[in-house]
């Protein structure tokens, strides 16, 4: 318990000190969000600016009227509208493979690092971190694969036999959970993996890997523990954001509904930085209880705080 | 006459076996009045089954003998009988089957042939009496189509014709063979939905025979009568139908019989399941109490009041506005989960729709409901041709389902009213109309649809939307008045198209041919554009004009637009920027229009029917034009669009670095 106590808090000083790589994570999302909504953005504009109409998804969400507006021929297909979303989505999720491990290196550090440390390791590790997310991919695709066949025949098998739709809501639920363990177990793992890669500089991922694997098995609960508290947090965030977005707030509030927003999203952000801060501080401790050679990087000198 | 009522009365205590023929006593319809609130038959009885089924819950089967007294009411004689022959459309070659497989897409319920989607109904015997065994002798009929293979009308040549109000009776043996359940009949699990399960026989009409083949978007067509049925099946079994139950009697092989009889109905349904639980309730209507019973899934048991909710108030609506329910009971069944069963209207057996985790906000049950209580009222007893006029029930019920909706739930919100999200009834009308607007016209017989899209947005949506529209130019009172009057006129009776508009325009005292025309005979599709505003100022060439608000004179012009062919005056609201408003009335004959202004001020916003009367105009977003942009509403979209985009982003960067 003291150490799971102790695990959070150091996570929690690691989060605080390095909270501008939550900005800029935060400013690159929004950013890259801002481009993807930019056909849609144009195609609403060009329908609801100038109709007294429009004002019924203002003053409420007229469900009715926004399917209207996105059916119209002048909307437009709705794949122009989807897929720069879904384009940008993906860059940011290149952009976090690129910029994570700055970041981890940041987190490890008793300084503020400078900008060429932060990209120079970006770039030394960019290679690696595409290897570690495809084995990452592999292994919980297999798994979440399986998991979901398996959950698929269950729930056939159940329905055949049960008119009870609340026991296959339960039993959906219940296998939801097991996969979210699952892949939280697996995001455990390759986080440590990920911050051995950095601090360590291994050159072969597979060593880190396995030593992350070892890792977790001696020290599973307390880590679970604090990345499912992480997660919880998130959860919560969401919620009571969405809840003050559409409760709260009035619905013409438009530049009250961004600001809910977009503290939101920074705030969801920020729960998986502090899982990486867990990450991270669990790292320097297991490395100053076995003599590990740590801050492989901070030889580097420090030139220039960014 | 008495000795036909204590005959009536010994068959429905069951005293004698149905089907059984009385020696000496001749073939009648009884005019019993068991099932409904009335001391008199309500309806033209033409008809009499009398079926005694017994129900194998493994195999799915059913076996039973039918006895069929037909009272032929139709001024001539009669010597060929067509018959429905429904479970039939369950094969792979029936023309219900191929229109299925026609609007699937791919991976749908047909991609493959699966044999637990067979259906069938099969003619053992077909005696009619006192002329011998005609089975051998019936032949398969293709009214609709060229399918040879079809089999959902069978046709009976008798040898010795049925004079003019003579009698004939059928006694026929058949075996069903239900699908899992497949356009709301059929098993799922252990339960089963018995809908459409019987030989049954056409409809005369007009002259003719009326009895179509079974269509992937068709439904059915009967005369009113009295049914007789008694079903045989598991002890445990919970057994819902129409009519009245009049006793349940346990057998020593481990079943049951309960026999049901009706009254003024002119089809039979049943449902079984061992875990339905039940919730009773009584509604007072206005000739007598109502029993509803309201068959539940366990699991859904905390919805049981938003069902019985819904249904009363519907039916308090329904009097009120048209007239009285005469049954003695109503059924509403909450079908079996992932069953294609929900949603489905038999006289006085409703089946419903709801799940155990729909939030109160979300109405989806009390939609289904409250428009299949309507179809009580819209089929059950203002008995259309289903087939050829399936706008006449689905389309004015869908009218009537949004009014009952709308005034309990508000009509913005009466289908969703979530926090921060909400769909009023007319509005989902109106999406499934917008995409088929121009497709088929209203009048189109079922099966004739372009497809099912169409079926469903020109039947249902468009007819409720035009109905709705209606109602906004004539006013409620008097379009209500239309309704109480069509249906007062014409339950238990079979009335066309003719007869519905021809009431509506008695009841206004006003001829809408023009609009019948275009709305309910044509295609034509409204459109209207508020096309070009400008404003400028009259001493526009003079050089160094300052623009002064209220003092420069403005020259304004606004073209209004009917972009396409359907003709409909409107008003026009012209705002100017000094708070004054002009009120146009356009009788939309030409193209186009304009209208010019000279005032100290500009025009700041123009609105095409600005007290929102059409329905279903199909764009409502040039309907109106604000002269300087208000940009509020897309960025609240936009802010939506945003935020799902970053937290896509978030969610796949967490999980997959």
């Amino acid at each position: 318990m003291a150490d799971k106590t102790s695990l959070i808090s150091a996570s929690t000083c690691i989060l605080s000190a390095g909270k501008r790589y939550i900005l800029w994570f935060y400013l690159l999302n929004l950013a890259f969000a801002w481009l993807g909504a930019a056909a849609f953005s144009k195609s609403a504009h060009g329908i609801l600016d100038h109709s007294l109409y429009a004002d019924r998804v203002l003053h409420g969400l007229d469900l009715g009227v926004l399917e209207e507006m996105i059916g119209r021929p002048e909307f437009g297909p709705r794949r122009s509208s989807e897929a720069p979303a879904l384009s940008f989505a993906f860059l940011f999720l290149l952009a976090s493979l690129l910029f994570v491990p700055g970041v981890l290196l940041g987190y490890s550090s008793d300084h503020r690092i400078s900008r060429e440390e932060f990209f120079r390791t970006c770039g030394r590790n960019v290679w690696r971190f595409v290897r570690l997310a495809v084995v990452f991919a592999l292994i919980a695709g297999i798994v979440t694969g399986i998991g979901s066949l398996m959950q698929g025949a269950g729930m056939n098998a159940l329905d055949t036999s049960s008119q009870d739709d609340r026991r296959l809501a339960l039993v959906e639920w219940l296998s939801l959970g097991l996969m979210f363990l699952f892949l939280t177990v697996m995001r455990i793992w390759f986080d440590l993996a990920e911050t051995d890669v950095v601090l360590r500089e291994r050159p072969a991922v597979r060593g880190s890997i396995l030593w992350a694997f070892r890792a977790i098995l001696s020290n599973f609960f307390p880590l679970l523990a604090a990345y499912l508290l992480a997660a919880i947090t998130a959860a919560v965030i969401l919620l009571a954001g969405i809840f003050l977005w559409h409760l709260v707030l009035p619905p013409q509030s438009v530049v009250g509904a961004f600001l809910v927003s977009q503290v939101t999203l920074v705030l969801l952000l920020a729960a998986r930085f502090w899982q990486r801060a867990i990450a991270v501080a669990f790292y320097q401790r297991i490395s100053t209880e076995r003599a590990l050679p740590l801050f492989a990087t901070v030889r580097v000198p420090v030139t220039q705080a960014p | 006459m008495f000795f036909k009522q204590v005959v009536c009365i010994l068959l429905l205590l069951g005293t004698i076996p149905a089907g059984a023929q009385v020696a000496g006593v001749a073939p009648s319809i009884p005019d019993t009045t068991l099932a409904i609130n009335s001391p008199t038959p309500l309806s033209e009885r033409v008809v009499h089954y009398e079926i005694d089924a017994k129900y194998d819950r493994e195999k799915h089967v059913l076996d039973a003998t039918e006895t069929l007294t037909y009272h032929n009411l139709t001024g001539q004689e009669l010597d060929t009988f067509p018959f429905h022959l429904y479970l039939n459309a369950f094969q792979p070659a029936s023309s219900w089957v191929r229109e299925a497989k026609r609007e699937e897409t791919p991976g749908g319920v047909f991609a493959q042939w699966d044999p637990q989607n067979y259906g069938a109904v099969e003619i053992k015997k077909f005696e009619v009496v006192d002329q011998g065994d005609l089975a051998s002798q019936l032949e398969f009929v293709h009214p609709d189509d060229d399918n040879q293979e079809d089999k959902t009308v069978v046709q009976a040549r008798l040898p010795q014709p049925i004079p003019p109000n003579g009698y004939v009776q059928f006694k026929i043996r058949f075996h069903d063979q239900f699908p899992e359940t497949l356009a709301r009949t059929g098993w799922n699990r252990d339960s089963v939905l018995g809908g459409q399960w019987f030989p049954k026989v056409g409809v005369w009409w007009h002259g003719a025979w009326n009895c179509h083949q079974f269509h992937y978007d068709t439904e059915f067509f009967a005369d009113f009568g009295v049914y007789d049925v008694k079903l045989t099946l598991a002890q445990n079994e919970v057994v819902g139908a129409s009519g009245v139950e009049l006793d349940t009697v346990n057998n020593r092989d481990g079943t049951k019989t309960v026999t049901y009889h009706g009254d003024d109905i002119h089809d039979f349904a049943w449902t079984a399941s061992p875990h339905f639980k039940d919730y009773y309730d009584t509604f007072q209507g206005s000739l007598g109490p109502v029993k509803i019973r309201i068959m539940l899934q366990p699991s859904h048991w905390s919805q049981a009041e938003r069902h019985d909710r819904i249904v009363k108030e519907t039916m308090e609506r329904f009097e009120t506005w048209y007239g009285p329910y005469p049954y003695k009971t109503l059924t509403v069944v909450d079908p079996e989960p992932g069953s294609e069963a929900g949603g489905m209207e038999y006289p006085t057996f409703i089946t419903g729709d709801a799940a155990w985790f729909w939030p109160k906000g979300y109405l989806e049950t009390e939609v289904v409901v409250s428009h299949e209580f309507g179809h009580q009222y819209w089929y059950g007893m203002v008995a259309t041709n289903e087939f050829e006029d399936a706008w006449m029930d689905e389309g004015i019920n869908t009218y009537t389902e949004i009014k009952v909706m709308d005034s309990i739930f508000g009509p913005r919100t009466s289908v969703i009213n979530l926090p921060g999200a909400t769909l009023g009834d007319s509005e989902e009308q109106r999406l499934s109309y917008l995409g088929v607007a121009d497709l088929d016209p209203i009048t189109r017989y079922g099966w004739q649809y372009a497809d099912s899209a169409s079926y469903g947005g020109i039947t249902y949506g468009k007819t409720g939307l035009v109905l709705l529209t209606l109602e906004n130019m004539l006013g409620e009172n008097t379009m209500q008045r239309a309704m109480q009057t069509y249906f007062m006129r014409y339950r238990f009776t079979h009335p066309t198209k003719e007869d519905f508009l021809k009431t509506i325009e008695e009841a206004s005292g006003k001829d809408l041919r023009w609009y019948f025309n275009q709305a309910v005979d044509g295609t034509q599709v409204l459109d209207y554009e508020v096309f070009k505003v400008r404003s400028y100022p009259v001493d526009w060439y003079e050089h160094k004009l300052t623009e002064k608000k209220g003092q420069t004179e403005y020259v304004s012009n606004v073209w209004i637009h009917r972009k396409n062919d359907f003709v409909f005056p409107v008003d026009l609201d012209v705002k100017f920027d000094n708070g004054e408003t002009i009120r146009e009335r356009w009788d939309g004959k030409d193209r186009w229009a304009r209208y010019t202004y000279q005032k100290k001020a500009q025009i700041a916003s123009v609105e095409i029917d600005p007290e929102h009367r059409i329905e279903f105009d199909r764009n409502n977003f040039n309907n109106s034009y604000i002269v300087k942009a208000v940009k509020a509403p897309a960025r609240k979209l936009v802010n939506y669009w945003t935020f799902c985009s970053q937290l896509l982003a978030q969610l796949l960067a967490w999980w997959m670095v």
